[in-house]
């Protein structure tokens, strides 16, 4: 790592020069919330946003993906990156991105999303503010993010101090005026992303594998899961919100002409009632997850549970979009794994 | 910087390393088999042999229909060509069985683990196959007939709702009247023709003894399992010695999509055979 500075004066010269060079996907306003989008000039970039709607999975695993074109028998896959910057992302999206980049190479390396993601300069920002359902401070504290190509801090009313961990971070130097960064401005840097921490507004304070544990010996409690979903509507909401979701159907549609057509891969939802369900003909069919009782259980174990050994953490990283975007607000695994605990320690 | 991404020469062909790219394979034969299910014989166009192992899985696709997990249906020691069974359910498989002789299909595969063939060999086996489940299973029971000398002792149960939803008449013809095997056959509900036993298939185990070291392969619905595993934990037989075929909605085949999840194992990947001692604290498995 080495680390640089930019001063507030140069900052905007700077993502103007880089949007000229490359396609910048960064945090812009949207109404009163925020959205990661292709930036068309440095102004819409705001990077005191608290949370995007959606999390930046989008840019390497789109909601809708054509993973292949057909043509009368003939067919070719789709894939055609472009070099591009995901710009100010935050910690703890940064986190999801890594898990996701192990879960989609991990036996078979997924083509569909490595290649965007390769081609993807992926710059960490700092939180400057903090959504109002924010957990990141409590789970997977201990999990340092990687995956990054650089790091931005702002240093309160100095400037920025920015950090790089690769080659593809290095390239985006020649773009701005960066100076060598003092040990004062690192050791501030180091401090402002440590404090954050403690100002979330939720927290599971609870150890991870104590946690783990009680969550999965859970798994028989039948009323206590279908307590905890009871109100659910079974949108998937908490799915689509989710940085770490990343499961997806596959379809087929035609074009116009009967001939051609397209196998669309879609953003799934373990949530949503026929997640689990198979036709056997003659009118039969099995639901393996058939109650939302059964599918909240899903969702919870496999953010806090099932992927642990594979990823040396839980795969929720504090976000608390889902806990935002539930209509029934009962999505927030702070809440629903307080339950579990309280439950299970009478 | 340039807005492309090159391997510096010529652009990046990903086609060779995609995996949800399917192989075209051309139906050698199509044989009706019941009112539901049709029976295909396929080869790889170029006319190379898939390697594949008994009890392993293809996704199936049609352009323009879709892409349906099917279990391979003949046996890796047969001809150059493989078969599958394909159930008139949706709309994959609804457009798949309308296909004729010399049409084309698109697969990919094989996926997943098959049975466990180095603990099959050299002990007694039976095979439950319920249905459909005869599908995957008739893979194996080819593989051993045609290595009979690899195995010990060799028992089929196959149970059907019907003696219409029979499949591979010809087969069950034969391994009746062979040496190699001893079938026994139930229906649920019988026909005027139907002279053999009725009532669900456990109960063939009143027919003949089997005996606690016998490696058991379980394939059928979901509804099968439990009761057939009720009747060998009477016996005493092993649940590291019994293997189940589980079926899910497998839609990538490649431990992405999510679907086949049960706890923290991929259908897909981790199965679709497991041993029953692998699955049976997992509560969502049977």
């Amino acid at each position: 790592m080495s680390a640089y500075f930019i001063e507030n004066a140069d900052f905007p010269s700077f993502i103007s020069q880089l949007i000229q060079k490359l396609p910048v996907i960064a945090p812009v306003a949207k109404e009163h919330l925020f959205s990661f989008e292709e930036l068309s000039s440095e102004e819409q970039l705001r990077l005191d946003y608290d949370v995007t709607i959606l999390p930046p999975k989008k840019v390497f695993f789109p909601p809708q993906q054509i993973i292949l074109r057909f043509n009368e028998g003939k067919f070719e896959g789709t894939v055609s990156p472009r070099k591009q910057v995901l710009f100010g992302v935050h910690p703890y999206d940064i986190k999801a991105i890594d898990q996701t980049d192990f879960l989609y190479t991990e036996k078979y390396e997924d083509i569909n999303y490595t290649a965007y993601r390769n081609a993807t300069t992926l710059v960490g920002s700092n939180i400057q503010k903090v959504a109002k359902r924010a957990f990141w401070g409590s789970i997977s504290h201990d999990v340092v993010a990687k995956g990054q190509d650089a790091f931005l801090t702002k240093l309160n009313s100095e400037g920025y101090l920015f950090e790089v961990f690769s080659e593809k971070g290095k390239e985006l130097l020649a773009w701005g005026k960066f100076k060598a960064a003092s040990d004062i401005q690192i050791r501030t840097a180091r401090n402002i992303n440590e404090d954050i921490k403690a100002q979330c507004p939720e927290n599971i304070p609870y150890d991870k594998e104590e946690m783990a544990r009680t969550i999965r010996h859970s798994f028989k409690n039948t009323k206590l899961w279908d307590d905890l979903a009871q109100d659910c509507f079974s949108c998937g909401s908490c799915n689509t919100t989710c940085p770490t979701c990343y499961c997806f159907n596959i379809e087929d549609s035609w074009n116009i002409d009967q001939k051609s057509g397209q196998r669309t891969r879609y953003w799934d939802s373990c949530m949503t009632i026929d997640f689990a369900k198979i036709s056997s003909g003659g009118g039969h069919s099995e639901n393996f997850r058939e109650t939302k009782g059964e599918r909240m259980r899903h969702r919870i174990m496999r953010k806090m549970v099932y992927l642990n050994e594979k990823l040396g953490t839980q795969a929720c990283v504090g976000c608390g979009r889902c806990s935002i975007s539930c209509t029934a607000d009962i999505a927030d695994p702070v809440h629903i794994v307080e339950r579990i605990m309280e439950y299970s320690h009478g | 910087m340039d807005n492309t991404v090159s391997n510096g020469c010529s652009q990046v062909n990903y086609d060779a390393d995609n995996i949800f790219l399917p192989k075209q394979v051309k139906i050698l034969k199509v044989r009706d088999t019941t009112p539901m299910e049709r029976h295909f014989t396929l080869r790889y166009m170029d006319g190379s042999k898939m390697l594949f192992e008994p009890g392993q899985i293809l996704e199936v696709s049609l352009f323009g229909y879709g892409e349906i997990p099917i279990g391979l249906a003949s046996s890796p020691t047969r001809e150059n060509s493989f078969d599958i069974v394909i159930r008139t359910v949706g709309r994959v498989s609804s457009a798949i069985n309308r296909l004729h002789e010399g049409d084309s299909l698109y697969i990919r595969g094989p996926y997943g683990n098959g049975f466990k063939l180095d603990k099959l060999r050299e002990h007694p086996i039976l095979v439950v196959a319920g249905g459909i489940g005869l599908c995957p299973t008739r893979s194996l029971i080819q593989y051993i007939l045609d290595r009979r000398e690899e195995f010990s002792g060799f028992t089929l149960f196959y149970g059907t709702r019907d003696p219409s939803q029979q499949l591979f008449v010809d087969d069950l013809s034969h391994w009746r009247a062979s040496q190699d095997v001893d079938l026994f056959e139930t229906v649920d509900k019988a026909d005027e023709a139907w002279q053999g036993h009725i009532g669900v298939i456990t109960e063939l185990f009143n027919q003949v003894s089997i005996s606690s070291d016998t490696r058991v392969v379980i394939c059928g619905p979901p509804i099968m399992f439990k009761f057939v595993i009720r009747e060998l934990d009477k016996i005493g037989i092993s649940h590291d010695n019994i293997f189940v075929d589980l079926e899910r909605r497998m839609k990538c085949a490649v431990g992405k999509c999510g679907h086949c999840q049960i706890n923290d194992k991929y259908v897909c990947t981790d199965g679709p055979v497991f041993s029953l001692s692998d699955i049976i604290n997992l509560e969502e498995a049977l």
